[in-house]
């Protein structure tokens, strides 16, 4: 089976896996500061008492969760010219990107705010705390160490994602594997190379992952 | 005697081998099915009707082999560049779809011998200011073509300083980047091109009278069927001279006559 595995191939396009690692990683970086955006305004949307915030906000957390990420790319890249828009390929990766993950972060980010106990927030109000010292310095340093492993979580389901912009021609890392596919007609040779670039990058999420929680576990001590 | 023996058991068992490696065509007769791979990327060569009906020029070629053969055909869609890989992969019996035998393509799979000839074009939003395939050559040019397709190398070699932009797929793509905006000229098949455009407003899209390249189109199958590679050239064969190939070919590419009915 082996025999058939060409080495000397991959070797040769090396430099266009290169190129495509590192389009995915600032891609995938930019989209995930976005969707930490998109994520935090949508939360502190939903979290609010008056429906006049939340409604739009749980509406839109719906529809991002309800519909494939395929949907929602091909709608932004095919869809809204029809309609007066047209963005350049990497902004509709990026916004497309960020769009969907920050859904997502947003439901991870409330998770996180209402796990802390409702007695501390009693607490804090019975000591005259406002709002916003409230949330500073009781809710927002626990909620975050909470977050931190699920948002990576999250961060290496958007690395996956970011394969979907091979279909609207963004070189990034799978368009690599599908250019040594079409090129030589070597599926297996394209796609296991980024599939071991891919798990790479698993690795190196995961490791981050690792040492923030260690650091915020330590500071966590501290405090 | 001893070497008589031996003798006897060599020629059962290259017997053996022999029934063993019985040919894609009785394999197909078995299983009372032909297996084509497609790509259903619009007229005149394989689209889906108005009726909601698989036909196109090189499908009704297909159908008509399977025909020939007496049994059923099952169609496979893959995206362009996954008929080749579908083929090797053994998910297909042969390809047919507007493919040019290609050098590199004939170094994995056994083409026929073409059976008809087109070449790859430039077009261009009708409003805007690429009127040319000379004007197609300005630095930084988006160009769009197909992943896979001759056009991706012909586009790279004609317009050294443009932005390739490949795209994974079939050829409405490439019309839709270039009626959106996303990209400036596009690069495909002329008889792809004109067949494809009649989805669009007439005048939608200026296609250049120019060719970049001349283009044989040949079916396709693997170098371990060499029967059914046999049989498939017999056909184009009979059917090129009872007319039946010419009549499939004015219908389809050489004219919109088909529009009216699909």
């Amino acid at each position: 089976m082996l025999e058939n595995f060409s080495f000397r191939t991959i070797v040769e396009y090396l430099p266009l896996f290169g190129q495509g690692l590192v389009t995915t990683v600032w891609l995938s970086a930019i989209s995930f500061v976005g969707a930490l955006v998109v994520g935090i305004v949508l939360c502190a949307m939903g979290l609010q008492r008056g429906w006049l915030f939340r409604a739009p906000a749980k509406a839109y957390i719906d529809a991002v969760r309800a519909t494939p990420l395929l949907a929602q790319l091909y709608f932004l890249y095919f869809g809204l010219p029809r309609l007066g828009f047209v963005l350049p390929e990497l902004v509709v990766g990026i916004l497309a990107l960020s769009l969907n993950s920050g859904a997502y972060i947003a439901e991870i980010i409330r998770a996180g705010i209402l796990s802390i106990p409702r007695g501390q927030v009693e607490a804090s109000v019975a000591s005259g705390m406002t709002y916003v010292q409230r949330m500073r310095l009781v809710v927002l340093p626990q909620a975050f160490k909470v977050t931190i492993p699920p948002l990576l979580g999250q961060a290496i389901v958007l690395v996956k994602d970011s394969a979907l912009l091979s279909l609207i021609s963004v070189a990034e890392l799978t368009r690599a594997g599908q250019l040594l596919a079409s090129d030589r007609f070597m599926p297996a040779e394209g796609f296991v190379t980024i599939a071991a670039f891919y798990l790479l990058l698993y690795y190196g999420l995961k490791g981050l992952a690792v040492v923030s929680s260690r650091w915020l576990g330590s500071a966590g001590a501290r405090a | 005697m001893k070497i008589a023996r031996l003798f006897i058991a060599g020629l059962a068992l290259a017997g053996l081998t022999a029934a063993a490696s019985a040919g894609t065509l009785d394999e197909i007769t078995k299983r009372g099915e032909l297996r084509v791979a497609v790509q259903t990327q619009g007229p005149p060569f394989s689209l889906v009707g108005a009726n909601g009906e698989r036909t196109g020029s090189s499908v009704e070629l297909a159908e008509l082999m399977a025909k020939e053969m007496g049994v059923k055909i099952k169609f496979l869609d893959f995206d362009w560049d996954g008929l080749i890989p579908a083929l090797l992969s053994g998910k297909a019996d042969l390809l047919v779809a507007d493919m040019t035998p290609t050098l590199a393509r004939g170094m994995k799979v056994a083409f026929t011998t073409p059976y008809m000839y087109t070449g790859s074009t430039v077009f261009t939003k009708a409003d805007s200011k690429f009127k040319t395939t000379e004007d197609c050559k300005a630095k930084g040019t988006k160009i769009a073509v197909l992943l896979g397709a001759t056009g991706e190398k012909e586009a790279k070699a004609a317009f050294p300083d443009a932005d390739i932009k490949s795209y994974k797929g079939g050829g409405p793509l490439l019309l839709d980047a270039v009626n959106n905006g996303q990209a400036d000229c596009g690069v495909n098949d002329i008889s792809a091109v004109k067949g494809q455009q009649t989805a669009y407003p007439a005048g939608t899209f200026t296609v250049m009278p120019d060719l970049l390249s001349k283009e044989p189109l040949a079916f396709a199958t693997r170098y371990d069927e060499p029967d059914l590679l046999i049989w498939m050239n017999l056909f184009l064969n009979q059917v090129t001279i009872d007319g039946r190939l010419q009549k499939n070919l004015d219908y389809w590419v050489n004219s919109d006559a088909w529009k009216k009915d699909h």
